[in-house]
């Protein structure tokens, strides 16, 4: 890159952080909640072996979006939300609830609730837009998200609900750690895990439904997943790898936010998963558990405990 | 009965439909079935969101919107993915499901970004590529799909026994000396070959559920793996048909009525299976809890 763009994108880059543009400053915030709000809640579903729920849950908001279009008849918000929200938890839940039990693999149940969730979804949109009064709701916008459309009410409402997420994971931090590591054991202990389990997949389903406004269906799986993926080469422990989580999801929207600001073309969603894969790859080679690098040193210096004088 | 017969006569795009998605469907759901076998299902909806960053790369090198060119690229992509995944997944603190989402949703998010900045004047519809035009297949998806489908049977057929013991037991396979790590490339090729076959006809989203879901209730029906096969092919080739007349039927997204006709087959299968469904299950518990409580010893 030559020194003129490099000092075109500074300047943009300063532009966008300086805050003076208001919808700068919506997106901004819209992008850091998402992250962190993924980051915190991606942690527990990584770490059960449980990353592709997200997924799933994410493509499972489309029937009730679309059920709530058909009995509303209006595209307003909160009502398109809250079936978006029902139709996530009913989707996370049926993948426990049939995965619970002989004959089903766990991934294929997944994939079940996630397609066939997702084609009840279709059916229905196509059902609206044949239909004289229905015109196609922004399907391309739910599908990719648009950060730039998000309007102050609906950043408090994700504050909120972000708060509240916080709290509640202080609240039952130890069942949960408990829980995502060891179930049998939480079970034998007493813990209500059926009942954990429906708020984690609860807390999962908010997440995703506020965070498809932002990123869209497909990529709120990736902050959902490759934030804690990453910080896990970073800590050992439970509350390291959530922290490392929730910043490297804050700080890959923040900078998703301005990239998308300093290219034009380049929505918030996708530049907010680049910059989260780019941390993911940074993770990868360095991050001191089990980093590529890290791992090659630590051979080298235990064959030169074996063999002391460089014997090969 | 006229409501079954009247729509292929309103013109040739019912049989070219019907014959493309019916090829689609074996081939899916024959693959499908040692993809679960082997708990890679969602290896398919990786390989199918894929073909979209695949295209567009594809176009950004040679510059045409020429469909073997794509389709190539489609594939070079697609065979990528399943290598990175691989690879992701063989680091330490990486569980494989967290390695698919993390290779998927990279890419997509790249073709993403790539659509929208190198390639605002091509016309790639994303729309299109999602949910596929089962009612308006082309000369070049029917073609494709049709020279695929026996390419792919007829390998499988040819390494069966290997993929079966491998499914089934990875090591002990290895010990036997079946090629393992070569055979999990060649499924992962015969996947990506199909879905990009496929996802033109159908969609990305129909190639998943026809690849995932038959095998898924083929697995609740069958005792063998011949069975299973068989089944899941079944289970195709039902939730095709069944799925073209309600969508002709009702004025929907063919490619969506098929997939919720798969669904329902499949919550049938979960519920009433002869051996495995849940309301036999059910029943049996209620019958060992109810009624006056038993000695625990037969009382002499």
């Amino acid at each position: 890159m030559e020194t003129g763009s490099t000092d075109i994108f500074l300047s943009r880059a300063a532009e966008f952080f300086s805050l003076q543009y208001d919808f700068a400053l919506y997106a901004l915030l819209a992008a850091v909640l998402v992250g962190v709000i993924c980051g915190l809640v991606g942690t527990f579903m990584v770490l059960r072996g449980m990353s592709l729920v997200g997924d799933a849950a994410g493509h499972a908001t489309l029937p009730g979006v679309a059920i709530a279009f058909l009995l509303t008849g209006t595209k307003s918000a909160p009502a398109l939300l809250l079936g978006a929200l029902v139709s996530a938890v009913l989707g996370a839940m049926t993948i426990t609830w049939i995965s619970r039990g002989p004959r089903v693999r766990a991934d294929a149940a997944i994939g079940i609730v996630l397609s066939t969730f997702f084609g009840l979804g279709i059916v229905l949109l196509s059902y609206i837009q044949a239909s004289p009064t229905g015109q196609q709701a922004g399907l391309s916008e739910y599908l990719f998200g648009n950060a730039a459309a998000v309007t102050p009410a609906q950043i408090g409402v994700v504050a909120l609900a972000g708060a509240v997420l916080v709290v509640l994971v202080g609240i039952f931090y130890r069942p949960l750690s408990l829980m995502v590591f060891d179930e049998r054991f939480a079970q034998s202990l007493g813990l209500p895990t059926h009942w954990l389990e429906l708020g984690l997949m609860s807390a999962l389903a908010v997440a995703v439904v506020l965070s498809i406004q932002a990123v869209g269906v497909i990529l709120v799986a990736a902050m959902l997943i490759i934030p804690p993926s990453a910080a896990r080469f970073l800590s050992k422990k439970l509350p390291g790898v959530m922290v490392a989580s929730v910043v490297m999801g804050g700080v890959s929207g923040a900078l998703g936010a301005m990239l998308s600001y300093v290219y034009e073309g380049v929505a918030t969603g996708p530049a907010m998963v680049l910059v989260a894969v780019f941390f993911f790859a940074l993770a990868l080679g360095f991050g001191p558990v089990g980093g590529a690098l890290p791992r090659a040193l630590r051979r080298r210096r235990a064959r030169q405990r074996a063999m002391p004088g460089g014997a090969r | 009965m006229s409501f079954l017969i009247e729509p292929w006569q309103w013109g040739d795009w019912m049989w070219r439909g019907m014959l493309t998605l019916n090829l689609v469907a074996i081939t899916c759901a024959v693959l499908g079935v040692f993809l679960y076998l082997r708990r890679m299902s969602l290896i398919a909806d990786a390989l199918a969101h894929v073909a979209l960053p695949g295209i567009v790369m594809a176009f950004l090198v040679t510059g045409s919107l020429d469909g073997a060119l794509m389709l190539g690229g489609a594939a070079v992509v697609g065979l990528f993915t399943a290598v990175a995944i691989e690879w992701v997944s063989r680091q330490p603190t990486v569980r494989s499901d967290a390695a698919i989402g993390v290779v998927f949703t990279a890419l997509f998010a790249l073709g993403v970004i790539l659509l929208s900045t190198r390639v605002r004047d091509a016309h790639i519809d994303t729309h299109c590529l999602l949910f596929g035009d089962v009612l308006g297949v082309s000369d070049r998806a029917l073609s494709l799909v049709a020279w695929s489908t026996p390419l792919i049977l007829g390998l499988v057929a040819i390494f069966y026994r290997w993929l079966a013991v491998s499914s089934f037991d990875a090591r002990f396979a290895l010990a036997l000396g079946v090629p393992v790590a070569a055979l999990n490339y060649g499924l992962m090729s015969a996947v990506t070959v199909t879905a990009v076959a496929g996802f033109e006809a159908v969609g990305a989203v129909l190639v998943i559920a026809l690849i995932i879901v038959p095998a898924a209730t083929a697995h609740l029906l069958a005792r063998n793996l011949k069975a299973m096969l068989a089944i899941s092919a079944a289970h195709g080739i039902i939730a095709s048909w069944a799925g073209m007349y309600l969508a002709i039927g009702l004025n929907i997204s063919a490619a969506g009525a098929v997939v919720v006709a798969g669904g329902v087959l499949y919550a049938l299968a979960f519920l009433f299976a002869p051996e495995h469904g849940r309301v036999w299950r059910w029943r049996r518990r209620a019958l060992a809890t109810s009624g006056p409580p038993r000695p625990l010893s037969p009382s002499g």
